[in-house]
């Protein structure tokens, strides 16, 4: 199974939080931008995907037209045929019903809504452009359009998030329907706006454990599975595209700095919007082919992260040989000593209690 | 032997003249002796090199480790041919031993004086170090070519200080070459040619010694009487052991071979001796057949003052470590160690140094020349431990202690230090000495500007951060010397230091009972602040024997995640990852804690 990842660079403002490259809407640009995709897709003609995911940015803004010419022209140019998901991510005030419901028509079946909040103070205080009865009418509008897989993300440690206002938005997103949340801890990075001016409420780091791991509470006593270090589903509706990454599976990235997994070979597209439309074809960077062991080691960084499925050692052996695998295996049984990793039969998962201290775990299970 | 050769020998040897150049640090003799040899034509002005100082290390501490020496033919004023032999000399404290070792080869010495900074500590100790020598002592003011130069000054404090006559005194400027000339000639005239008979037996003192991989260990010699030359057996007075001489010959900027060497003259003799140590500076060497010579005075085996462990930061590499330092051993005979084991820290090795500056630059060279990824723990002076039953250990490493049940009393080393000051900075000197445990023994005032502390400290206070913190405190213009003066008894305890509840021995310390406590709370504090925090929760405390006297926790890690990690991430995270594994390898584990490299030497800085 393979994924097909587009990335959409584009937004019409910059959260406080944020450090990903994005460029400011503007409607030429945007058409150009489409153009340059499907001029990259040339390079992969035929390949065939199980999943779509279209993310960013804010691939909302480009509107349901462009949206179009870009999902018809997908359609073209790839096989398609066995499609099992076709994501697309919106944030609140760029995906009105209209807009919803011509995704919905061209075969789009999931949605993920960039909520963070449905607090209004802790909205305005992260910079984003939406308030509460945007998001949850954007929620409404997805499910009245025909969509069964709605997704919210949602983020710990916002500026004086409490857990009462976590659990209000967590409970009310719930309420609304949503089947899918990714909740990621907010961390502040070099180069946004809360670097230079840090929010005096904003959550320290055991602060944002708390609320993390009530939050895992609520959800669970909900009926969501902890899928995932951040991805929360009611049973079923787990993300295919995002699993995929996390089962070392292959994929391909389209757009600037769009990176991708093909023929065991990891590579990234050049950066920058300008440089891409002006080639959209130019050379690609970073090519990296892991082997063995180190490959083996990857992988098994990647499949922990899934909480409930695990590291299955059977199907590693079967991947890599059981020679590759005799060192990793031999790490993960120390680390099952330590109580950081539970072993059961040939799987080994990551101790609930050491999901947010995952990193010590990953170090030692890497190369 | 031909008739004709003695009064040969007469001629060369009233036309030799061995001579170093002692001075304050920083004062100089580097670049003079490049003018020196620049003038004299051995080496042509090429550049800022400074041809004595060859290690890398010693150019960027602007320190003489090991002394080295030049023959230098020259003409001087008279017409004659003159061979002068210029000594090179540590300009260290913790080198002192070998500085009386050098000058002994020499019959006189430049004492060099920076007109801007005066004479200072080891000014003093060096000038009087060549006054013991009975050396012929040229006063010089070096820097004149600087504006703030003071000329009158210096020649007041040469004169009041040291007793120096102003007559006597010239006048240079190593950087344009100023005077230089004169004080060549100086040499010639004021120094005395040596004395000694080159038909009677031999007699060299040891003055130096290198290491060549090919050829071993060839050591500096000053012939006081008789000749050396290839085929001789000859002996080491300290050890009775015979080599026969393959070579001798003299210091030009490289070896240069002759037939011999003979009383009067200075050079290096290879004998095909591997083992550094062997060879000790200030040995006397003399023939077998005449082996009843008696030895040049002053021979002792060096002292080391300072001790510290290191430790493979790999455990693995322990091996590796102990080859490294066999070599490193061998260029410099005045190290010793011993294997050690370390509860915390594995195998490792136990040091022996002349002094901090010394074990800095050793520490140093293993690190950079031998490729060696080390710790090194906190230093220990030797303390001598009187205990309850009569013993008494002489203990260099705290965590070797017996029992505080056990101990009587413990005695620490205590040395004598000269500091010079100006009279403004006395005040908050005499502070911080007081404040160091230091005992007054005097003051002098050798003029209206300056004064002399005279202080009994003890050497740990020295070896931690009294040099730093005396600069500090005078604004840079205290210098201090000082010499070992006894052990005195003080009221000590040892310290040991729990982490996650276990005692690590390598971060053991002893201290006088009265700062114990704030000691121990500063060190437990900046462990709190080293130590990254773990999945645990880490106690840290500091303990007299049973005793608590700090306690600080390191309160469990609660989140190290990476939250996002989807298609575009995956590369840029592993990498991440790796980064973070190879800064934990760089940790070492103490029990099962991970405990970063900084955290042993921690305790050095901190003030009390």
């Amino acid at each position: 199974m393979r994924g097909l990842y587009i990335h959409i660079p584009f937004c019409i403002s910059k959260c406080s939080y944020c450090d990903f490259y994005s460029v400011y809407a503007k409607p030429e640009l945007m058409d150009a931008y489409i153009d340059a995709l499907l001029v990259e897709t040339i390079r992969y003609s035929g390949m065939d995907f199980a999943t779509l995911y279209i993310g960013g940015g804010t691939p909302s803004i480009l509107g349901a037209e462009r949206l179009e010419k870009l999902i018809c022209g997908l359609r073209r140019i790839f096989d398609l045929a066995d499609l099992r998901e076709a994501t697309i991510e919106v944030n609140p005030e760029s995906a009105g019903i209209d807009l919803l419901a011509a995704l919905y028509r061209l075969g789009v079946d999931r949605v993920s809504i960039g909520i963070q909040s449905l607090n209004e103070e802790e909205l305005k205080k992260s910079g984003r452009a939406h308030n509460r009865r945007q998001a949850l009418e954007t929620v409404n509008a997805a499910f009245s359009v025909g969509f069964r897989n709605v997704s919210a993300d949602i983020m710990i440690g916002l500026p004086g998030q409490t857990v009462q206002s976590l659990a209000d938005t967590l409970n009310m997103l719930i309420g609304a329907g949503v089947n899918h949340i990714s909740a990621y801890c907010l961390s502040v990075e070099e180069g946004t706006s809360f670097y230079r001016y840090p929010p005096p409420d904003l959550p320290g780091e055991d602060g944002q454990a708390s609320l993390f791991e009530y939050a895992v509470g609520i959800l669970q006593t909900r009926g969501f599975v902890h899928y995932e270090i951040s991805n929360f589903a009611s049973p079923g509706s787990e993300c295919l595209h995002n699993l995929n990454y996390w089962r070392g599976g292959e994929y391909l990235g389209l757009g600037p700095a769009a990176a991708s997994h093909v023929g065991g070979k990891r590579f990234r597209n050049a950066p920058g919007l300008e440089r891409y439309l002006a080639d959209p074809l130019s050379d690609r960077e970073g090519e990296e082919r892991l082997e063995g062991a180190r490959k083996a080691g990857e992988e098994a960084m990647l499949r922990l992260r899934l909480i409930q499925e695990g590291l299955d050692m059977q199907e590693m052996a079967g991947k890599y040989g059981r020679n590759a695998i005799e060192g990793l295996e031999a790490k993960l049984n120390e680390l099952v000593k330590r109580r950081s990793l539970a072993r059961e039969r040939d799987v080994f998962r990551l101790q609930p209690a050491c999901v947010l201290t995952s990193n010590s775990v990953f170090i030692d299970v890497i190369g | 032997m031909c008739s004709g050769y003695p009064a040969f020998i007469i001629f060369v040897m009233n036309n030799i003249r061995n001579f170093c150049i002692i001075a304050h640090i920083d004062h100089g003799k580097s670049t003079l002796a490049d003018r020196i040899l620049e003038l004299t034509g051995l080496i042509r002005k090429t550049s800022m090199d400074q041809m004595l100082d060859s290690m890398d290390l010693e150019r960027e501490r602007g320190i003489t480790i090991k002394a080295k020496s030049v023959r230098i033919p020259y003409r001087a004023a008279d017409g004659k041919e003159y061979i002068l032999n210029l000594i090179d000399t540590p300009g260290h404290v913790d080198f002192s031993y070998e500085v009386s070792r050098s000058l002994e080869a020499c019959e006189g010495a430049v004492l060099l004086v920076d007109a801007t900074q005066g004479v200072e500590a080891q000014t003093i100790a060096n000038a009087n170090l060549a006054l013991e020598a009975g050396l012929k002592i040229i006063p010089v003011i070096n820097k004149i070519d600087l504006p703030n130069a003071m000329l009158d000054d210096c020649a007041l404090q040469l004169y009041t200080m040291l007793g120096l006559g102003i007559e006597d005194i010239l006048h240079v400027s190593a950087k344009d070459g100023r005077g230089v000339a004169e004080l060549l000639e100086a040499v010639v005239e004021r120094i005395p040619a040596p004395e000694g008979e080159s038909s009677g037996p031999l007699k060299c003192l040891i003055f130096d010694s290198f290491f060549d991989p090919y050829r071993g260990v060839i050591p500096h010699l000053r012939v006081f009487s008789g000749r050396i030359a290839a085929g001789d057996k000859i002996m080491l007075k300290s050890s009775g052991r015979v080599f026969e001489i393959e070579e001798v010959g003299y210091f030009s900027l490289g070896l240069a071979q002759s037939e011999q060497l003979q009383a009067g003259e200075v050079g290096y003799a290879v004998a095909l001796i591997r083992n550094a140590g062997e060879i000790h500076v200030g040995d006397t060497v003399v023939s077998a057949d005449h082996s009843d010579v008696p030895a040049v005075p002053g021979f002792r085996l060096s002292q080391p003052m300072v001790y510290c462990g290191i430790y493979p930061i790999i455990t693995s590499d322990y091996a590796k470590l102990g080859a490294a330092l066999d070599k490193f051993k061998l260029n410099d005979s005045s190290v010793v160690f011993e294997k050690e084991n370390s509860a915390a820290l594995g195998y490792g090795y136990r040091i022996g140094f002349l002094g901090m500056l010394h074990m800095e630059i050793a520490l140093e060279r293993l690190r950079r020349e031998y490729e060696q990824d080390i710790i090194a723990t906190m230093p220990s002076v030797i303390y001598r431990v009187i205990c309850l039953n009569g013993d008494v250990l002489m203990l260099d490493n705290p965590s070797k202690f017996p029992p505080e049940g056990q101990i009587d009393h413990i005695e620490e080393p205590v040395i004598r230090t000269r500091i010079i000051v100006p009279s403004d900075y006395v005040g908050p000197c005499m502070e911080l000495s007081d404040a160091k445990r230091g005992v007054l023994v005097g003051i002098e005032h050798p003029d209206d500007k300056r004064a002399i502390l005279i202080y009994d400290l003890p050497l740990a206070e020295m070896i931690t951060d009294f040099y730093d913190r005396l600069k500090s405190v005078s604004r840079g213009y205290a210098s201090m010397d000082y010499e070992m003066n006894g052990y005195r008894a003080g009221e000590l305890v040892k310290v040991d230091i729990l982490v996650n509840n276990g005692p690590v021995d390598a971060l053991s310390y002893i201290a006088p009972r009265e700062n114990a406590a704030t000691r121990g709370r500063a060190l437990i504090h900046k462990l709190s602040k080293t130590i990254p925090k773990h999945l645990f929760k880490i106690p840290l405390q500091a303990a007299i024997g049973s005793q608590i006297i700090a306690r600080e926790d390191i309160f469990p890690m609660r989140k190290d995640v990476l939250a996002k990690c989807y298609g575009g991430d995956i590369t840029r995270k592993r990498k991440l990852l790796e980064k973070q594994k190879e800064g934990k390898k760089k940790m070492k584990m103490v029990g099962f804690v991970e405990v970063p490299q900084e955290a042993f030497l921690s305790l050095m800085k901190i003030e009390d």
